[in-house]
């Protein structure tokens, strides 16, 4: 279980998170929406202190690291159960595709080779990349990049992994297939936080959907409940948006053929 | 001038070739080792050190190497005697890899301290989101990147270096060139060992040049074409 317990961020003057409390069960999958500026992308990176909150408590499998007191070796031990995949990928760039899903098995869980190796493989299968296992991720298109990084995250066997816009970066068809992969995971039982624009993937693949706006969770809900029955202003605001800008892509193509 | 002198002079002055690579090979070893420390000290801004490193590098850069060497040369004895070492009766040699080692360090250092700074930031958050500690994302993922991009400028510098040995005979160094002053005196041909001389220098030169660019490709090798077989 990945609890979040007021976590506060600020850069600057600028408070970007107002005290997030977030609840996520074990095998779920939970999608984190809402404009751009909304501060849900800090609130990712501060589960694993890529960004420290200022205030806060982050809890993931019984093990508690709080803001003000976390040592390097605490933070540490929560990046062990966590792992992340980023918008731009951020393969090691020097590592084949094996090494880079091999690195973490090595370095950090200190396995074999043996067993790293074969590891690896069975996360790349399943992504579907074995044959490119020992291809630079330069020779591979941005899907391809994207599969990789998710086989790196997902062979560690981590407690949650949280994805940071996942497909934001590439281009719109490569999209499909990384979105299909996660659908995969997903549906394995692996405990995920997703943050994405993909609202009808997120609407597809989550149990529980949180909408979020300067700072704040405004609306919290199964997706029946959120995409259905939005309470809040804001969040009908948002979806009236996005609906509306895919109609307009949707005519735009009609219209086209 | 007797163009077929330069076929006598050659032998004579190739046998002393191992010295000048000695020298070479002495200085970038101990430049690799000060320009990693220095490079370190330099991102990390560590207290006290950084602003002793940005000095020495400033001083490496902006005093010309000739006076460099006679700093070290006659310098170094003097510190030494405060501290009750003799070191006048110490190999010249030992003075040139020093100095040539100091200076190689200073131009390492900025050369592997930029390589690092621009190395992707995600990289960083790569290592760091699979449960590295900074060490090893330093070792493992930020320094062999760094490195392969910092070659060619290393490289360059090298072979810089290699031509700037040629000033070690002048604290009495018996190199190639100081074996081509005693041709000279001894001949009174000195544009025909001069000759000889740049002859070999630029043959060194496009030896190590062929190497560097081939230790590049196998470096930059991730960096790479499509071209690359990935079979």
């Amino acid at each position: 279980m990945i609890q979040l317990r007021n976590i506060q961020k600020s850069f600057g003057n600028q408070l970007v998170l107002k005290g997030i409390d977030l609840t996520v069960n074990k095998g779920e999958v939970v999608s984190i929406l809402g404009p751009s500026g909304s501060g849900k992308t800090t609130l990712l990176r501060c589960i694993n202190f890529l960004e420290r909150p200022n205030e806060g408590e982050v809890m993931v499998d019984d093990f508690t690291v709080n803001s003000k007191q976390a040592s390097k070796k605490e933070i540490l031990t929560l990046r062990k159960k966590t792992a992340m995949v980023f918008q731009q990928y951020n393969l090691f760039k020097h590592k084949t595709v094996m090494e880079n899903v091999m690195e973490g098995l090595l370095v950090v869980q200190k396995s074999s080779k043996e067993t790293a190796r074969k590891l690896a493989m069975e996360v790349l299968a399943k992504v579907g990349l074995t044959e490119k296992a020992n291809a630079y991720p330069v020779q591979l298109s941005g899907g391809q990049q994207q599969r990789v990084g998710i086989a790196r995250a997902l062979a560690l066997n981590p407690e949650v992994i949280l994805l940071d816009e996942p497909t934001s970066a590439l281009d719109p068809e490569l999209v499909g297939e990384v979105l299909e992969v996660i659908k995969r995971i997903a549906d394995e039982g692996i405990t995920m936080i997703i943050v994405t624009h993909e609202v009808s993937f997120a609407k597809d693949v989550s149990d529980y959907i949180v909408f979020m706006d300067q700072g704040e969770i405004i609306e919290e809900g199964t997706p029946t409940v959120i995409f259905n029955y939005p309470k809040e202003e804001r969040t009908k605001r948002f979806f009236k948006r996005i609906n509306r800008e895919a109609g307009i892509l949707e005519s735009n193509l009609s219209s086209v053929i | 001038m007797d163009i077929t002198l330069i076929i006598d002079f050659f032998p004579k002055l190739i046998s002393y070739l191992h010295i000048t690579l000695l020298i070479l090979v002495a200085a970038v070893a101990i430049g690799l080792i000060i320009g990693v420390t220095i490079a370190l000290i330099r991102i990390y801004k560590v207290p006290a050190f950084n602003r002793l490193a940005l000095i020495y590098i400033s001083f490496m850069r902006g005093t010309p190497i000739l006076i460099q060497l006679f700093l070290i040369y006659f310098g170094l004895p003097a510190l030494l005697t405060l501290v009750h070492i003799d070191v006048s009766r110490a190999n010249p040699l030992l003075f040139v890899a020093i100095t040539y080692g100091l200076s190689c360090g200073a131009s390492f250092a900025e050369i592997i301290r930029g390589a690092v700074n621009g190395v992707e930031r995600g990289q960083t958050e790569a290592a760091y989101s699979i449960g590295m500690n900074e060490k090893q994302m330093l070792v493992r993922i930020i320094l062999p990147q760094a490195l392969a991009m910092a070659f060619p400028n290393f490289a360059n510098s090298v072979i810089g270096s290699l031509k700037d040995t040629s000033l070690a005979f002048t604290i009495g160094v018996m190199d190639m060139v100081g074996r081509g002053n005693t041709l000279i005196a001894s001949s009174l041909h000195a544009l025909e060992v001069y000759m000889t001389l740049s002859i070999i220098y630029y043959g060194v030169v496009l030896c190590l040049e062929k190497g560097f660019s081939l230790s590049e490709k196998k470096l930059q090798r991730f960096e790479g074409s499509l071209a690359v077989d990935t079979k």
